[in-house]
């Protein structure tokens, strides 16, 4: 009975988009936007029980004895003094220049700074995936090189030719692969959409 | 006995560390080193630009078609691993609108791109008070809920709680993603120029919508800007390159540069890597079974 009425509740809430976007109806336009509203709602809901369980999470983690708790630690104060400077009396919220500076002077560059090891992990990653993957390593690795040698950033007329080569590999092999995985993601998704819609999907029963 | 010991381990320890460590900071230098030098000291035979200018001149239409005083709405969601090689590009979009008198609003639907664009906002205030252009800009902040947070955008985008002659003017046009003349999507992260294109172009389908976004997510996009569902679309840093020259630049020129030495240098380090560790699995010194080949 509860997985007949949240099948219910998915066919007509997905319906009612559909047909929102085929009709135009100020009674159906406002019924969609209001499921648009709840839909908000939820996705804020699911952030805030997320950061939530993280809290919890890490709290544990203090309480208990675990080897990182200086990650923990970190973690619960950089939340806290972020919602401090959100929340404070006379704050603007997300927008408060005290929040725009923690997330512009600290948040940013140390994710940016994070990622700048990138170039050293994937060249220790290659390695790794020769030792441990053989033959599909190599292949793998060689695509690279190629791909490395046409984005080689020389001018002239071998500069010309590796553009023109690196455009050609773009949007002929490489597009072509990309798009029939896509249209294979997009076809699967139609087909779990309709069998959802159409109370057929027996995974929701 | 135990305090004896203690200086005679201290120093192997270090030396494996520094044999360990040695390579990628020398790197590391290397590239530091390289980013230091002018571009004008830099070899004339390398470039980076495209020498394919056709994105570059959509592009460079969509802004000078744009009217006066133009209201320009930038969905700004591109994720922290993609965004320095778009960065450059980004910036030069954002001058080129600015220096075509566009009034400009930054939305973010996803949390990584809020952050960037609470630090592109910010690098703009602080340009300003250097000296350099300020537009004028309204920043409408993060909108939870990812496409349902578009879709409802549609009709409503402007915070309660924002004021300025910006706001207003969009709300004096109706408060939606429709009060905009243009849309510019930074891409990169969940929610980018595909969404953008699926979730707003059929409710409105008079917005012209452009997009920055990173190589990879240029097969994905491209058709529709062969559609024109994408008025222009810059999706390769060759792209990207080729467009900042474009631009006059404004303020900082700095903020914009990508220098072609490093970029080789790195280029040509990682080719070498790659080179010997195929070498090394084709001589049977790495791979699956070279361990237990060794410990036999």
């Amino acid at each position: 009975m509860r997985r007949s009425l949240s099948s219910a509740a998915t066919v007509v809430a997905g319906l009612l988009i559909l047909l929102d976007l085929l009709v135009v109806n100020p009674s159906l336009g406002s019924a969609a936007g209001a499921l648009q509203e709840l839909l908000v709602l939820l996705a804020a809901s699911a952030a805030v029980g997320g950061s939530a369980t993280l809290v919890a999470r890490h709290v544990r983690h203090l309480a208990g004895a675990s080897p990182d708790r200086i990650g923990s630690i970190v973690l619960l104060a950089g939340m806290g003094v972020v919602l401090a400077a959100g929340l404070r009396p006379g704050s603007a919220g997300a927008s408060d220049p005290i929040v725009l500076w923690l997330v512009a002077a600290l948040l940013v560059p140390l994710a940016t700074a994070l990622f700048a090891m990138l170039f050293f992990f994937l060249l220790a990653a290659a390695r790794h995936g020769i030792e441990a993957q053989g033959r599909e390593g190599v292949v793998m690795l060689a695509a690279a090189m190629i791909a490395v040698v046409l984005l080689l950033p020389i001018g002239g007329a071998p500069g010309d030719w590796l553009a023109t080569a690196a455009d050609w590999v773009r949007s002929v092999p490489l597009a072509g692969v990309f798009r029939g995985l896509l249209i294979g993601v997009a076809i699967l998704a139609a087909v779990t959409g309709t069998r959802i819609l159409l109370g057929v999907d027996r995974g929701s029963e | 006995m135990a305090a004896s010991s203690a200086p005679e381990e201290a120093p192997r320890i270090t030396r494996l560390e520094l044999r360990r460590y040695a390579p990628p900071i020398g790197l590391l230098l290397v590239l530091a080193v390289a980013t230091l030098i002018p571009a004008g000291l830099q070899p004339p035979e390398l470039r980076l630009a495209s020498p394919d200018r056709a994105r570059v001149d959509q592009m460079r239409a969509v802004v000078a078609g744009l009217p006066s005083s133009s209201l320009v709405l930038v969905g700004f969601d591109p994720d922290l691993g993609t965004y320095p090689e778009i960065r450059a590009t980004v910036r030069a979009v954002l001058d080129d609108l600015t220096s075509h008198g566009a009034r400009l609003a930054f939305a973010s639907f996803t949390a990584e791109g809020r952050a960037l664009a609470a630090a592109e906002i910010d690098r703009l205030g602080r340009r300003a008070e250097a000296g350099g252009t300020r537009p004028e800009m309204l920043d409408i902040g993060f909108i939870s809920g990812a496409e349902a947070g578009l879709v409802r955008a549609v009709s409503s985008i402007v915070p309660n709680s924002a004021s300025g002659a910006l706001a207003e003017a969009v709300r004096a046009r109706g408060g939606g993603i429709g009060a905009f003349d243009l849309v510019v999507v930074v891409s990169g992260g969940d929610l980018g120029a595909r969404s953008w294109v699926e979730q707003v172009g059929p409710r409105l389908p008079s917005i012209p919508m452009v997009a920055v976004a990173p190589t990879f997510l240029e097969p994905e996009l491209a058709p529709y800007l062969r559609s024109g569902q994408l008025k222009a679309l810059l999706a390769t840093l060759r792209e990207g390159v080729a467009y900042a020259e474009e631009v006059p630049v404004a303020g900082a020129p700095r903020d914009r540069a990508i220098p072609a030495l490093p970029m080789l240098i790195g280029m040509l380090i990682a080719l070498g890597w790659l080179v010997v560790i195929i070498m090394q699995r084709a001589t049977g010194r790495l791979g699956p079974g070279a361990r237990e080949g060794r410990l036999a």
